[in-house]
């Protein structure tokens, strides 16, 4: 399975408890959940971060990472891939302009909720949340508002 | 191997389900159907709502796609470094709580779009129980790795 960091094999273990609990077998996503929590509390924090930071990650997937996948997605006729980059390249430039406003109001979120969609990432500041999904199409049941105790 | 389903979001309680159930299945306390009593392929139940609120469930999917190996690797860089991008998030501290969760939530989904696309996307399939087997070799001496977890799923997948 070559070398997989902890925060790799979190997802892999979040990804396919997600997909038992679509075909509801519980007993199989509580345990790749079980799995999950055990890689999540293995996973090396790089501690503190700045907006600057993470929003240089995402320009080299933006200038490097995207267009090379892009690229070989559509060599390869694999049209799965070239759905799953193209709703990933969408949300990524969602991900820099919000860091963006952020790092020009650090009180964005103050008074304006915050929404992400289950399904595909969709991150959006906003009273309400669309109807439907602008990236992925689907219905704003998905959409999540983002909430803090 | 086809098992019944229902949409509880789309069931409207008209209950034809339970008159045309020979096994009684569609009628339980959680909602949702028994897959230990539903017969494989019956289909009598999907057929009979009036809501189109039932469905069959395959309970062993076809085989994947080949993938590309050079688009492989390129969605496991992806996922890298939205896993990355993910752990310096988490990173951003207590001035910014909302976004930090926002940013974890989208980039978890993100990731996992990655690796889903990559061959981990059927929890049946060989990719999967040879990652399982591989996780068992590789932490199985670590007393606080759910190592039953991991047999359990071999017998279950």
């Amino acid at each position: 399975m070559g070398a997989f960091n902890h925060g790799e094999l979190t997802v892999i273990c979040t990804n396919l408890r997600k997909a038992c609990e679509k075909q509801l077998r519980s007993e199989e996503a509580a345990l790749f959940g079980n799995l999950a929590t055990y890689f999540s509390g293995k996973t090396e924090s790089p501690g503190q971060a700045t907006l600057q930071e993470i929003g240089a990650v995402i320009d080299e997937e933006l200038a490097t990472l995207y267009p090379q996948a892009n690229e070989q997605a559509e060599a390869a006729g694999d049209r799965g891939t070239k759905r799953a980059l193209l709703w990933g390249e969408k949300v990524t430039r969602l991900h820099k302009s919000f860091l963006m406003r952020l790092e020009r109001n650090p009180k964005l979120l103050d008074e304006t909720p915050v929404w992400v969609c289950e399904s595909c990432g969709f991150l959006f500041v906003g009273a309400v949340s669309p109807a439907i999904c602008p990236i992925c199409k689907v219905p704003n049941i998905k959409i999540h508002k983002m909430e803090v105790r | 191997m086809m098992v019944a389903s229902r949409n509880l979001r789309l069931c409207t309680k008209d209950c034809m389900c339970l008159f045309v159930c020979p096994t009684g299945a569609t009628d339980t306390e959680s909602g949702q159907i028994d897959a230990s009593k539903c017969l494989d392929g019956c289909r009598l139940c999907v057929d009979a709502c009036p809501g189109g609120a039932i469905y069959l469930v395959p309970r062993n999917y076809p085989k994947p796609q080949p993938k590309r190996e050079d688009v492989v690797k390129a969605l496991f860089a992806l996922a890298e470094s939205k896993v990355k991008t993910r752990a310096l998030a988490n990173g951003l501290g207590d001035d910014y709580p909302l976004a930090r969760k926002a940013l974890d939530f989208s980039l978890e989904v993100l990731a996992e779009d990655c690796v889903r696309e990559g061959g981990y996307m059927l929890p049946q399939s060989v990719v999967t129980k040879e990652f399982l087997k591989d996780l068992r070799e590789r932490y199985g001496d670590d007393p606080a790795f759910p190592v039953k977890a991991v047999e359990r799923l071999l017998d279950l997948l």
